[in-house]
């Protein structure tokens, strides 16, 4: 079934390195290839301070690889643009505008008119489940609200490819099931290429079509795994706890 | 008709602590104020409390020199706003500039520097040559007292928008000027605030200072008045005007402040 579909993102011996405060350099991404196909969920599961978010970054094209190269579409990515999309880890939600505005703010900026860009935040705020919040300001949400609101604003600019870091990783246990549930349900509604960071095992095998693991500091990638299991997923089914057990395996360093 | 009343007798229902607090201080005020009027018996011209509220109400009707007393407040709050008006277009402006532009900070800053620590003050017998004797030199040395504040403020607001945010407008596709508008100028707000409110009392103080040094109306005007006659009530009169002009002033302030930076309240 995958070979049918075209890949859309592909990035090839990407490397980061950053400079100490004492002048010495650090390597954060080793060499890191590989491709996204088109409506994939895949899922990036590496352990915390590993170089995720600056992985994500250049993906996105907020940040430039000292190697390597992003294309998407066989275009390389050189800058921000609309076409991906990104949740943040710390929300990133502007604090002085509504939910409304927040959510309308890439139609707007894109040049929709008011009126499309207000019917097209509305229909991802209701698909997010946040109706009746749309005059509501960031601090007057919770934290799996904002969330929310951060997902609905990246569908809103209708990018290709939406690039999700942790954004469930500030969130208490119980919301976090709800958000995951959610997410898959969302993705299911509006099917997109979504490339989800976490460190958190049960949720990487929630969500993904195909898990990359990622090694410590500076990371590369140990293995790839296709996660073949029916949705929705159920946390306790063998199969699944079987796979949790494998690659927690995997992850620990001394085996 | 029956709204406003609840409304008001919840206020006071809430704030019942604090009100008497106030009441207390200004019951303390009062006191010393009249024991010392008694105890100076005379040596020392204290008119007594009763006496400068007495005075200060009948100059509501009764003009001291050619207006009364709500004539001089508003000729003066007239010269600290067109002055304060002036500051905030040009110390935004100036400030925002410095704050997003290298070269713009490059070349201001040092000029910025020289006239900051010059108090609005040594500026009075230039602007009064310039500017002549009427309210024109006073809405300049307001003006020259106040911009810095708010340039500064503008200028660190500029500087401390949040980068992750400027990325995810450009990742949402905004053009410079969208991410101008619609993400750092908001986010300047607040600090540009905490300017606005420091300069709105450094020009309040300006103005006075102006106007008792030279002018022919104004609050500043009726104490030096009472000095070139002898009149203790007119001068304290004065006082008490500033006092609540200037109490007037930063309370209007916080509340429009309260109003455009809603977000930036802390949740409930
Ligand atoms: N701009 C930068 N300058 C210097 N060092 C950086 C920069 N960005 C990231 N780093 C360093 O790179 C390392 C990896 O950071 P990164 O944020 O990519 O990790 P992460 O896997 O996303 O971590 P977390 O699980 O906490 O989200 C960290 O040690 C961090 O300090
Ligand atoms: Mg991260």
């Amino acid at each position: 079934m995958e070979p049918a579909s075209q890949v859309i993102l592909q990035c090839e011996h990407l490397s980061r390195s950053f400079r100490r405060p004492d002048g010495s350099m650090y390597q954060v991404l080793g060499d890191v290839s590989f491709s996204v196909h088109e409506n994939e969920f895949l899922v990036l599961f590496g352990p915390g301070q590993c170089g995720k978010t600056t992985l994500l970054k250049l993906l996105a094209g907020l940040d430039r690889p000292d190697g390597g190269t992003v294309k998407m579409n066989g275009q390389p990515v050189a800058a921000p643009a609309p076409s991906r999309g990104v949740v943040y880890q710390t929300t990133a939600l502007f604090p002085w505008m509504t939910v409304m505005g927040n959510v309308s703010f890439g139609p707007l900026a894109q040049g929709l008119s008011k009126e499309e860009s207000r019917r097209r935040a509305q229909y991802f705020i209701d698909l997010v489940g946040l109706h009746g919040f749309e005059n509501h300001y960031p601090n007057q949400l919770s934290g799996g609200m904002q969330q929310r609101v951060g997902i609905a604003r990246a569908y809103c600019s209708n990018p290709q490819v939406l690039l999700m870091d942790e954004p469930f990783g500030h969130l208490d246990a119980q919301t976090r099931y709800m958000m995951e549930e959610e997410l898959v349900r969302i993705w299911q509604e509006e099917k997109r290429t979504v490339i989800f960071v976490t460190n958190n095992i049960e949720e990487a095998l929630y969500l993904a079509d195909r898990l990359i693991l990622l090694t410590d500091c500076p990371a590369v990638i140990r293995r790839e795994y296709p996660i073949r299991l029916a949705r929705p997923r159920d946390y306790v089914d063998p199969e699944f706890l079987h796979l949790r057990q494998e690659i927690s395996r995997q992850m620990d360093p001394a085996q | 008709m029956s709204r406003i009343p609840a409304k008001l007798q919840r206020w006071f229902r809430q704030n019942r602590q604090a009100l008497l607090w106030v009441v207390i201080s200004f019951s303390c005020l009062l006191a010393a104020w009249q024991i010392a009027s008694m105890a100076s018996g005379g040596r020392l011209q204290i008119p007594p409390p009763l006496e400068v509220f007495q005075a200060f109400f009948t100059a509501f009707v009764k003009p001291i020199g050619q207006n009364t007393i709500l004539e001089h407040a508003a000729i003066s709050l007239g010269r600290v706003l067109s002055g304060f008006a002036v500051a905030t277009v040009v110390g935004v402006v100036l400030g925002i500039a410095m704050g997003v532009s290298d070269a713009v900070y490059a070349i201001a800053n040092p000029i910025f520097e020289f006239v900051r620590p010059i108090p609005p003050i040594a500026w009075i017998p230039l602007s009064i040559l310039w500017f002549g004797l009427g309210s024109a030199n006073k809405v300049f040395i307001i003006f020259i007292g106040s911009f810095t504040y708010i340039t500064i403020n503008s200028y660190e607001g500029a500087r401390n928008v949040d980068p992750q945010l400027i990325g995810a407008a450009q990742m949402l596709g905004a053009s410079r000027l969208r991410i101008f508008t619609k993400i750092i100028f908001p986010s300047a707000v607040p600090y540009i605030f905490a300017g606005l409110q420091i300069a709105l009392g450094v020009s309040w103080a300006a103005d006075v200072a102006a106007e008792i040094i030279y002018s022919q109306s104004g609050v500043g005007w009726i104490i030096t008045m009472g000095m070139n006659n002898g009149n203790y009530t007119q001068i304290m009169v004065g006082i008490i005007a500033i006092g609540v002009i200037g109490y007037l002033l930063s309370t209007v302030m916080r509340a429009v402040e309260g109003r455009l930076c809603r977000w930036n309240r802390q949740a409930k």
